[in-house]
């Protein structure tokens, strides 16, 4: 399987478990804005982060936590496989 | 202040006195002093009783000089030694100094007409056997509470709905519009009480019941006659209105003290009731152990600068979640925030100094535009002028600091202030609000969501709102929307009488003389928020009396911790069985998976947010409402009828 396929799997089951658990019927998309669908808040984003970071080993900075890099499922799983390839690299 | 009860009837006699007694029994807390029951042909009161006037004359219910008119009341009718003057000169006879008697020889004079005439805080019934009525009265702006439901041809009313549901006569059934309210707005909107058939008066309201029908009448309207001009005098007049507001305030047979936060409007009731006091000032605060909140350097600062012999209530983790059964058991309603909880133990605080009188700065806000919410209306209507811009927006960087931590995060709010709502939209000051406590609905179950179907209580606002409302300017409605929807609702009965007569203090609200409203309400917005400095004339005024450091002083947010309090290693038992799957399946309104959910996230200390934390609250509230209203009767004792102060039956006093 990909990585980015993973990395959005497995940030979807964390999505799901915290931010998802009272609306079970709710279908996530890759592409779903996170913050336009108010899945998450200031605090969401910030918990997610750190997520983020003890999962895939990777850390983050001031300018990474954008929209483009953590503003939907896809975004995130791109930007987790550069991050990952950098450190690689 | 007092509580009362009553039934009246079409069934000559029918009303046994032991019913009353129970009805009182259930409301004692409001009134430790004494009590009293009429039992006439058409009506019965209970009265339990708080000595503040006349403490040797006003037992109640109190007669007219020929019986035939008899009063059962709650609060404090404030220029009541001028109404009595006005009424002496027409030829009424006064046996007693109380402002209760005041009351029923203004009904003789002036019937319904009497209560444009009254400056106060009251809700209250009289029964007038001439024409066997009874009027029940409530104050303009909802300070003091009045329940009333109508059963089989009777009208049953009480200060709260644990006294209608102890006269055995009145069921308790949820109403789920009521709880989508709360969940809504933080508050249920007036006439709802949060049980079906039962209603709450609305503020400025008055109810007459004849011949087994009661018909509503409402006395005073808000109104916002804004000027564009500030008048040359303003500030003359707004210390004259503070002055006149506070003296008034300070009329009682007791010591009166005040509850002082170290903000700008705690402090100015405070020091110009030290300033009218006889003796040194009582005041009181409330802080917490947590460094994080503990604002109790601002309190001894600001008791310092008034001279005040001031006392400190610490709030420890648990504190909140041991006393939230207890708050819930006197708030009668389910809440999103546990803001009352502090406010019931500096009640507790209060009460144990032997003060039963305390003066507050409530109503500050709503009048001077004190609340982030009003800025936050003036901040988003200027971006959204050009929605375009990116800088615009970073004005809710100064306004929510405490939100807006930066980096993504902020962009979720800033984002969320500004998609809440067009600005044509009536609700658009209160629709961020609105939405971020709508998050709570998606832990609604299954079934409790479809029994709302088809009800839009935001939509129902809209539609009930008068046509002078759209007259008004932006901050006007906003200012307008927060005193309906809750400021007497909610600040004043969750958090103001319920929590302080929990323990028989009768707080008193100088800022909510209807005079200085009137006042504020006719003063350019600008004079009141100018930019984003909330509260400007009171300010400018405030520095003849105050030091410039406590007058200058902004608002600290209240921010309690919440989840903490009920999930720390020393967090109550109850909390566990409230929660429990059983439970939430038993209440109905929740789903117990979603719950599950939330428990999980609160228990791993994961549940930081405004929006789960509001979630928690409404769901454990829910379940102690739910628990002590409806799953199960209130079954108090039954006061001693023949230890009571006063028994009236028929209208001829036999005691």
């Amino acid at each position: 399987m990909p990585y980015e396929t993973q990395v959005r799997g497995r940030v979807r089951q964390f999505l799901e478990e915290n931010f998802l658990y009272m609306r079970p019927d709710f279908v996530l998309g890759d592409d779903d804005r996170l913050l336009e669908r108010g899945i998450i808040d200031s605090m969401g984003v910030a918990e997610m982060v750190t997520f983020i970071e003890d999962e895939f080993g990777i850390k983050t900075s001031d300018e990474d936590i954008s929209e483009a890099n953590l503003g939907s499922l896809r975004a995130i799983g791109r930007f987790v496989a550069q991050k990952r390839a950098t450190i690689a690299a | 202040m007092c509580g009362i009860a009553g039934i009246a009837t079409q069934h000559a006699g029918s009303i046994a006195i032991e019913k009353l007694a129970r009805m009182a029994a259930a409301i004692q807390h409001r009134g430790p002093d004494g009590y009293g029951f009429y039992t006439g042909l058409h009506a019965g009161f209970a009265h339990v009783r708080l000595s503040i006037i006349d403490v040797a004359g006003g037992a109640q219910p109190l007669t007219n000089e020929d019986g035939q008119i008899v009063i059962t009341y709650n609060g404090e009718v404030y220029n009541h030694v001028e109404l009595r003057r006005e009424l002496e000169s027409s030829g009424h006879v006064f046996r007693t100094r109380s402002d209760t008697e005041v009351l029923v020889h203004a009904y003789e004079e002036w019937g319904a007409g009497m209560l444009s005439r009254l400056n106060g805080q009251f809700a209250f019934a009289i029964s007038d056997a001439r024409d066997q009525s009874v009027f029940i009265a409530r104050d303009r702006f909802g300070v003091r509470p009045l329940f009333f439901t109508e059963q089989r041809g009777n009208l049953y009313f009480a200060s709260e709905l644990k006294a209608l549901l102890a006269s055995g006569d009145v069921k308790a059934a949820v109403d789920p519009q009521a709880l989508d309210e709360v969940f809504t707005f933080w508050a249920m909107r007036p006439p709802r009480s949060g049980l079906r058939g039962i209603h709450s008066l609305e503020p400025g309201t008055y109810g007459l019941w004849r011949d087994g029908r009661l018909v509503l009448h409402r006395y005073y309207e808000l109104d916002f006659p804004e000027r564009d001009v500030e008048p040359r005098d303003a500030i003359e007049r707004l210390d004259e209105l503070m002055r006149m507001g506070v003296d008034l305030r300070m009329r009682a047979d007791v010591p009166v003290g005040a509850y002082l936060s170290g903000g700008l409007d705690s402090s100015i009731t405070a020091t110009l009731a030290a300033a009218a006091s006889p003796h040194t000032l009582r005041s009181f605060s409330i802080t917490f152990d947590d460094p994080r909140f503990d604002e109790s350097a601002y309190q001894r600062d600001a008791a310092r600068a008034i001279g005040s012999m001031h006392s400190i209530a610490s709030m420890g983790v648990n504190t909140i979640a041991e006393s939230f059964p207890d708050v819930i058991w006197h708030t009668e309603t389910p809440l999103t925030r546990t803001a009352a909880a502090p406010m019931f133990h500096l009640a507790r605080l209060t009460k144990n100094a032997g003060i039963k009188v305390v003066l507050t700065g409530e109503g500050a806000d709503e009048l001077f535009l004190g609340y982030d919410l009003f800025k936050e209306v003036a901040v988003r209507r200027f971006c959204l002028r050009r929605p375009d811009s990116t800088a615009r927006p970073r004005l809710f960087d100064r306004l929510y600091p405490y939100l807006l931590d930066g980096g993504s995060g902020g962009e979720f709010w800033r984002r969320f202030f500004l998609e809440a709502g067009a600005p044509d939209d009536p609700l658009f000051s209160h629709l961020p609000r609105f939405q971020l406590t709508s998050w709570i609905k998606q832990f609604y179950s299954a079934e409790f969501r479809a029994g709302l179907s088809g009800i839009d209580v935001a939509e129902e606002v809209r539609q009930s709102l008068p046509t002078r409302f759209f007259r008004w300017s932006a901050l006007n409605k906003a200012a307008y929307l927060e005193m309906t929807l809750l400021l007497s609702p909610y600040l004043l009965s969750s958090q103001g009488d319920r929590m302080a007569m929990a323990h028989g203090v009768e707080g008193r609200f100088p800022f909510l003389d209807h005079r200085l409203f009137e006042f504020a309400a006719a003063l350019p917005t600008g004079s009141r928020l100018c930019g984003l400095k909330e509260k400007e004339i009171l300010r400018r005024w405030a520095r003849r009396i105050l030091p410039d450091r406590i007058s200058e002083r902004g608002k600290q947010p209240y921010r309690a911790p919440d989840a903490p309090s009920f999930f720390g290693p020393d967090a109550p038992e109850y909390i566990g069985d409230a929660l429990s799957a059983g439970s939430i399946r038993g209440t109905g309104v929740f789903s117990p998976t979603a719950v599950a959910g939330l428990v999980r996230r609160c228990q791993s200390g994961r549940a930081t947010g405004v929006r789960e934390n509001q979630a928690l609250v409404a769901v454990l509230s829910t379940q102690l409402w739910h628990d002590r209203f409806v799953a199960q009767p209130v079954n108090p004792r039954m006061l001693d009828v023949a230890a009571a102060d006063v028994v009236l039956q028929d209208a001829i006093p036999v005691s």
